[in-house]
């Protein structure tokens, strides 16, 4: 469930903020909903790992394709017609990453918020 | 507690990495995002037929059509809409060239790609770029109708930026990570004196002080002649001055030495154009071809638009940045250009009082310098203050040791001297183009070319009325002969440029008895006129080939101006392979030497792109006129240039025991025969090594390897390496990655026809099917035809596109 909310609140989200709010999205929804660091971790991945690569795949189709190719050969990746594939993925993971590791710290720093909240309730 | 801190630090340094541009790489994530980055550059192959745009600035309410190639067809009511819409729809296809170029031109780079750009910068402001700009300003200001031509383009680019948010940007500007900036008129200027700039700025008088100090008059007179020993000029030998002209002060040379190096002037930057008369074209008509020769690149240097206003129907291509028509043609006349190649910058020696630079000699009395200071913003460092010196010449490029080491550009720049340059003059060269776009006869386009500065182009001109004629015009500089062949001594006023020769008595001919005129960068004029234009142009091979092919040509047609376009057939090798060739001792070769011997006694002398024949005369002709020149004229103390092609030709045909031949650094007495053995076994061998055994790999257009690199070569935005033939000494003038930047022909009649291509495609955009579209055709010698529409509402299948413009 957690990817679902970080993907559908990024997507509104990204169309009108610059991009590093997949990061604070990521954060928010880990540190309130994450199980676990790793739960936070692949789940703000896959959630924009996919949405980077679903809206790359919509921009790039009717394109056929040939910027992304252009872009591959400028990012020193061996021309071919599918060099397009190679960008789409590395486009998914700078994105996934830049999600996952944001969700691991959200996740730890909710941890640390609620260990407070717990503190401050002892006598 | 620990986890969470480091994991947020982590996390922030990603982000922040992945924001900023590190080096060549741009910001990852912002250039990767799908939202805003690149993939929102990615077009589709579909345009919207129909569009309405509301702008302000507008007088009334302007149409575009956008055609099959992406050209925009611009109807307006008024000049003021036309020229703002023709702003508005070049930015939007040419944004970051425009950008880019202008800052190439002011010396603006450092500011968005950081230190690297740093001397280039510095170089362009030193040698006064935007000080001529400013002048050309100045003038426009001037002139009521063209400062408003220039103030309704720049309001139409405005207008376009403004619309802009930042995932709209040209992909350049997210590449490198920067904004676009308000376009201003001084713009413009800068981008029409980038064009002098290229065409003007070889020279030679370093190479020519130096080579007259180590060898002597005598030398200098033999080897560096002042007329071609071949020659078919311009204006038809023998062709009479219906002037007196205005003789310069004599003088005797005065000859400085300074041990300086030099940029030689880049062969393969030249062009072709001719107009032939009705009485030999099939329709009664005349045609008219124009194939302008640059350093290529994408996006295409040129930008093609037909501009209707109520006074105004053209067709042509226009500079990115630069309001109106530069070649093309309307229902009455059309018209071309080619570089003249005058002799428009010298170079002053400066007897400075001391070192603070502040007075100079001149005159027999001391003389106070100006000072100019240019700022020089660096991204990531700080703004440099960089102060130059001027003379009443012009700027003093470098005072003594403040040339960089290491940077090629200024190797033609000698310390200490003054530049006198065409392109620092005021002027008002858009007018010329304001009143081609609207001439209507012979007239016009004569009264059109008395407005134009520089650079000096040979303009080729043809009418409905069936007129032909040719102009090598410009600022011609009235001088006395040679001057400016050498470093000029600063201090005499007779050495100052005595105003310009009138434009009426630039060399001009109108309707010749051979029914044809052609330019292809050749001398303008035969020994006869009285002015001095320079002393050496571009060799005559292209002229011989073009004049030979038209006079012969009766009942021509477009496709025959097409065929000479594409003509790869060299003169060079007509004239020096049967001695090449002859010299060769069969005994000596081995094998491989013997196949590519029978190759090219074979070989047609075309340099078709399947030609392996071609390849070979091609590296064994420039082994040749190194193994020629090169003992003697290269010195890295004293650097000097080659004689010209022409020389070598006679050298070789007339000249068979000249002393040129011996190589003086080796023991050995070398002769015409040896070093042509020694020429051609290198060859042979230097293929052999690059290209394996002699077979399809030889041939010529894979030894060429023809591309066109993106203009700040980004890597994959350049073309593919293409299959094609040409060389830069045949009619069809394609190098490796320069020659003909766009190839027009027009048949004048009833209802004017134009066929045209450039290498590259209407858009700026590398993810536009329209961004390259051309070099397909292009590459394979085809002209598109050219849609010249007579109203707005005329019917056309292949208009893919409607943009409506109201205020």
């Amino acid at each position: 469930m957690l990817f679902v909310f970080i993907l559908i609140i990024s997507f509104f989200l990204q169309l009108a903020l610059p991009w590093w709010i997949v990061a604070i999205v990521a954060f928010a929804f880990s540190a309130w909903k994450a199980a676990t660091g790793k739960h936070a971790f692949v789940h703000s991945f896959t959630a924009i790992f996919l949405l980077w690569v679903i809206m790359g795949l919509i921009k790039t189709i009717p394109n056929e394709n040939i910027l992304a190719n252009r872009v591959g050969e400028m990012l020193m990746l061996p021309p071919s017609g599918f060099t397009w594939v190679i960008v789409l993925l590395i486009t998914g993971i700078i994105g996934g990453l830049s999600a996952a590791f944001a969700g691991f710290a959200g996740f730890y720093s909710g941890v640390l918020v609620k260990k407070k909240e717990i503190n401050k309730r002892l006598p | 507690m620990n986890k969470a801190i480091i994991s947020l630090i982590g996390s922030l340094v990603l982000i922040i990495l992945l924001n900023s541009k590190m080096g060549d790489i741009p910001p990852l994530g912002k250039f990767l995002n799908p939202f805003h980055g690149f993939w929102e550059n990615a077009e589709s192959r579909s345009a919207s037929e129909e569009m309405e745009l509301k702008l302000e600035g507008l007088h009334g309410e302007v149409i575009i059509r956008l055609d099959n190639n992406l050209v925009p067809h611009i109807f307006a009511g008024n000049n003021y809409d036309v020229y703002f819409a023709q702003g508005y729809i070049t930015a939007k296809d040419r944004l970051w060239q425009m950008d880019f170029q202008t800052r190439f031109a002011a010396g603006r780079l450092s500011e968005v790609v950081g230190v690297k750009a740093m001397e280039l910068d510095r170089y362009q402001r030193r040698m006064g770029m935007a000080f001529g700009a400013e002048q050309m300003v100045k003038q426009m200001k001037k002139d009521p109708v063209i400062s408003r031509v220039i103030d309704a383009y720049t309001a139409g680019i405005n207008a376009y930026i403004h619309s802009l948010s930042p995932e709209d940007y040209p992909i350049e500007f997210k590449i490198l990570n920067y904004k676009p900036e308000d376009w201003k008129p001084i713009n413009c200027a800068l981008l029409l004196k980038l064009m002098s700039s290229t065409l003007t700025s070889g020279s030679d008088e370093f190479y020519m002080s130096n080579i007259l100090n180590k060898y002597g008059p005598e030398v200098v007179k033999d080897l560096f002649r002042d007329y071609p020993f071949r020659e078919d000029p311009i204006i038809p030998s023998g062709t009479k001055w219906n002037f007196k002209s205005l003789a310069p002060p004599e003088l005797p040379d005065t000859l400085l030495s300074s041990p300086v190096a030099l940029k030689q002037k880049e062969e393969g930057i030249g062009s072709n154009n001719w107009a032939v008369s009705g009485s030999k074209t099939a329709s009664g008509y005349p045609l008219l071809a124009n194939d302008p020769h640059l350093d290529l690149s994408l996006p295409a240097i040129w930008y093609q638009v037909q501009l209707v206003s109520n006074d105004m129907n053209v067709y042509g291509v226009s500079i990115p940045g630069a309001p109106g028509v530069i070649i093309g043609f309307n229902k009455d006349v059309a018209w071309g250009v080619t570089n003249v190649g005058a002799d428009v910058l010298d170079w002053y020696h400066i007897k400075f009082k001391d070192s603070t630079y502040k007075e100079y000699w001149f005159n027999n009395h001391w003389n106070p310098t100006k000072q100019r200071i240019e700022r020089i913003a660096i991204r990531g460092g700080k703004t440099i203050n960089d102060t130059v010196m001027y003379t009443h010449h012009g700027p003093v490029v470098y005072t003594k040791n403040q040339k960089p080491d290491n940077f090629l550009k200024v190797a033609n720049v000698p310390e200490g001297s003054a530049l006198k340059w065409i392109a620092h003059m005021p002027s008002n060269d858009v007018r010329t183009f304001y009143m081609l776009n609207r001439a209507k006869n012979h007239v016009d386009y004569r009264k059109a070319l008395t407005y134009y500065t520089a650079p000096a182009q040979n303009f080729v001109f043809a009418s409905v009325y069936n007129d032909i004629a040719i102009t090598p015009n410009g600022y011609f500089p009235v001088k006395r002969k040679n001057q400016g062949k050498f470093i000029l001594d600063g201090s005499k006023p007779v050495n100052d440029w005595q105003g310009r020769i009138l434009a009426e008595q630039n060399p001009t001919v109108k309707n010749p008895t051979r029914g044809f005129v052609s330019s292809a960068n050749q001398s303008s004029t035969d020994p006869t006129y009285p002015y001095y234009i320079n002393w050496e142009f571009a060799a005559t091979e292209r002229a011989i080939r073009i004049n030979s092919r038209l006079s012969v040509m009766n009942l021509a047609t477009v496709d025959s101006m097409r065929s000479l376009q594409n003509d790869n057939y060299s003169i060079l090798a007509r004239n020096i392979l049967p001695v090449m060739i002859n010299a060769i001792q069969l005994s000596q070769l081995n094998s491989t030497e013997k196949a590519g011997y029978n190759t090219i006694k074979k070989w047609n002398r075309y340099y078709n792109a399947h030609e392996i024949g071609a390849s070979i005369f091609e590296i064994w002709q420039k082994t040749l006129i190194i193994k020629i020149w090169d003992d003697e004229f290269s010195n890295k103390n004293t650097p000097m240039r080659l004689p010209s092609r022409d020389r070598t030709v006679e050298l070789l045909i007339n000249e068979p025991a000249s002393k040129w031949f011996d190589n003086v650094k080796t023991p050995v007495k070398e002769t015409r025969e040896s070093i042509i053995n020694d020429a051609f076994k290198f060859a042979i061998d230097s293929l052999s090594r690059k290209y394996g055994v002699l077979g399809k790999n030889w041939e010529w257009a894979k030894v060429k390897h023809s591309h066109v690199p993106h203009l700040a070569k980004i890597g994959g935005f350049g073309s593919k390496i293409l299959y094609n033939g040409g060389s830069k000494h045949a009619v069809n003038s394609l190098g490796e990655s320069n020659g003909p930047s766009w190839r027009m022909v027009v048949a004048l009649g009833k209802r004017v026809k134009g066929y045209g291509v450039f290498p590259g495609g209407q858009s700026g955009n590398p993810g536009s099917f329209y961004y390259d579209d051309m070099i397909e055709p292009w590459t394979n010698g085809k002209l598109n035809d050219l849609l010249y529409l007579q109203s707005a509402k005329e019917p056309s299948a292949r208009i893919i596109s409607t943009w409506i413009l109201k205020k």
